[in-house]
């Protein structure tokens, strides 16, 4: 299958289902074959869907400046291959947090620095369009096209890199994105605690999607220094989001949260991993 | 030689199965796509990751997905199959129905839900009813 992500997907015996035409109201998913909570080939969701609910949670664009990381020029690539993944990962993050802060030049640095990255990655070429169209909107103040823009981006590397057979690397753009934007979203979410924007960070599928990836990656690029640390910190932080439904993620929780992404993305940027 | 080559890549291809599979689940993915047409103009994001395959009648498919409470999802599913029946629902992690909405139509069938939490929930997709043996389909979804 070309894009078909066949993740978690498992035949059900039909018998699960009440054989009426409406749907049932209920089914029993503990009686779902094992396979069925098995995460194979997760859709993760893109930046935007998580942005998105917290522009209605009436956050401020005050309330990001607070948490942006400023990059001063250009960030150039940092380490072997894994590294600079999940370098690109976190610098689109960063456009994200630009927008929320209304932050027209830090995109415009977002958009050169991912061009960087993206040179040393190989997928420039299918990325180039992209860089500009996030500089272009970002002078016209258009937030959601940069946003759409970004969102873009980031699908964009992730398609290249499984062209040139890096589809390891192409996750790891996706878990460096996921490591800064939840630096940024616990450091938002714990400077003014509700449960509601806590309960963002409730994401056992992906966070169980990450583990599993992490787990399959080569040998070569499990013992880079920076991966090893960021394997280690996605299992710290699995029992923290509330890996059973209905559990509030504590003020505590998502200060130990952001206490551990912020240290990746220190890692991350590091020139001595 | 260099003549033979195009030819042993095209008979190499359908010996893995890889033309005809990804003509058609790209043909169920343009129907499910066709169906969220009217919803971009309401505002939904389509995404381009979808999920795809083939499945027998009466079977059925779970695909677990993370939703976000605070937005409002669609899900479209498509077939090449016009004579199908195809069913997409949606359940929360204790297996209760989430859907506010769905729909089915030949070659299409659609859910919405606004989660009231935010977590993990089941898409179940179902081929009801098909003259064919596997029936290929496709799912994608939108967000606003």
């Amino acid at each position: 299958m070309k894009k078909a992500l066949a993740l978690a997907l498992v035949a059900l015996p039909v018998s699960v289902f009440a054989a009426t035409p409406d749907a049932p109201h209920h089914i029993d998913v503990t009686k779902l074959p094992d396979q069925a909570r098995l995460i194979d080939n997760v859709v993760v969701p893109v930046p935007s869907e998580i942005f998105g609910v917290l522009d209605k949670l009436g956050l401020r664009p005050g309330d990001w400046v607070a948490v942006q990381r400023p990059i001063s020029g250009v960030i150039h690539p940092t380490g072997e291959q894994p590294q600079i993944a999940l370098l690109l990962g976190t610098v689109i993050a960063e456009g994200f947090v630009a927008v929320e802060a209304r932050d027209s030049a830090q995109v415009k640095q977002v958009g050169k620095s991912v061009l960087s990255l993206s040179t040393a990655l190989d997928v420039n070429d299918a990325i180039k369009p992209r860089a500009l169209a996030i500089t272009q909107a970002a002078d016209k103040k258009d937030w959601a096209k940069v946003r759409e823009e970004l969102d873009h981006a980031l699908e964009d590397v992730k398609k290249a890199m499984i062209r040139l057979n890096s589809e390891s690397l192409s996750q790891l753009v996706s878990l460096g994105g996921w490591i800064r934007g939840t630096e940024a979203l616990t450091a938002v979410v714990g400077n003014n605690y509700t449960k509601d924007g806590a309960e963002l960070l409730h994401q056992p599928v992906l966070l169980e999607y990450f583990k599993t990836r992490l787990d399959g990656l080569k040998p070569k690029e499990k013992s880079n220094p920076v991966v090893t640390r960021v394997q280690n910190g996605v299992r710290d932080i699995r029992p923290l989001i509330g890996l059973a439904d209905g559990v509030d993620v504590s003020e505590k929780s998502v200060r130990e949260i952001n206490g551990i992404t912020s240290d990746l993305v220190k890692s991350i940027n590091s020139k001595v991993p | 030689m260099k003549r033979f080559v195009p030819l042993v890549l095209v008979l190499l291809s359908f010996s893995l199965g890889i033309c005809p599979a990804h003509a058609t689940i790209d043909d169920a993915l343009s129907f499910a796509l066709e169906a969220a047409d009217p919803y971009v103009k309401e505002g939904f994001t389509v995404r381009e990751d979808y999920w795809g395959g083939d499945l027998p009648v009466k079977t059925t498919k779970a695909i677990v997905h993370q939703l976000f409470k605070g937005n409002e999802y669609w899900f479209w599913m498509g077939t090449d199959q016009k004579a199908a029946k195809i069913s997409v629902h949606i359940y929360d992690s204790a297996g209760n129905l989430a859907e506010t909405e769905s729909w089915q139509k030949p070659h299409f069938a659609a859910a919405r839900v606004v989660p009231k939490k935010t977590g993990s929930y089941y898409l179940i997709v179902e081929v009801e009813k098909s003259p064919d043996e596997r029936t290929f389909w496709s799912l994608a979804y939108g967000f606003k």
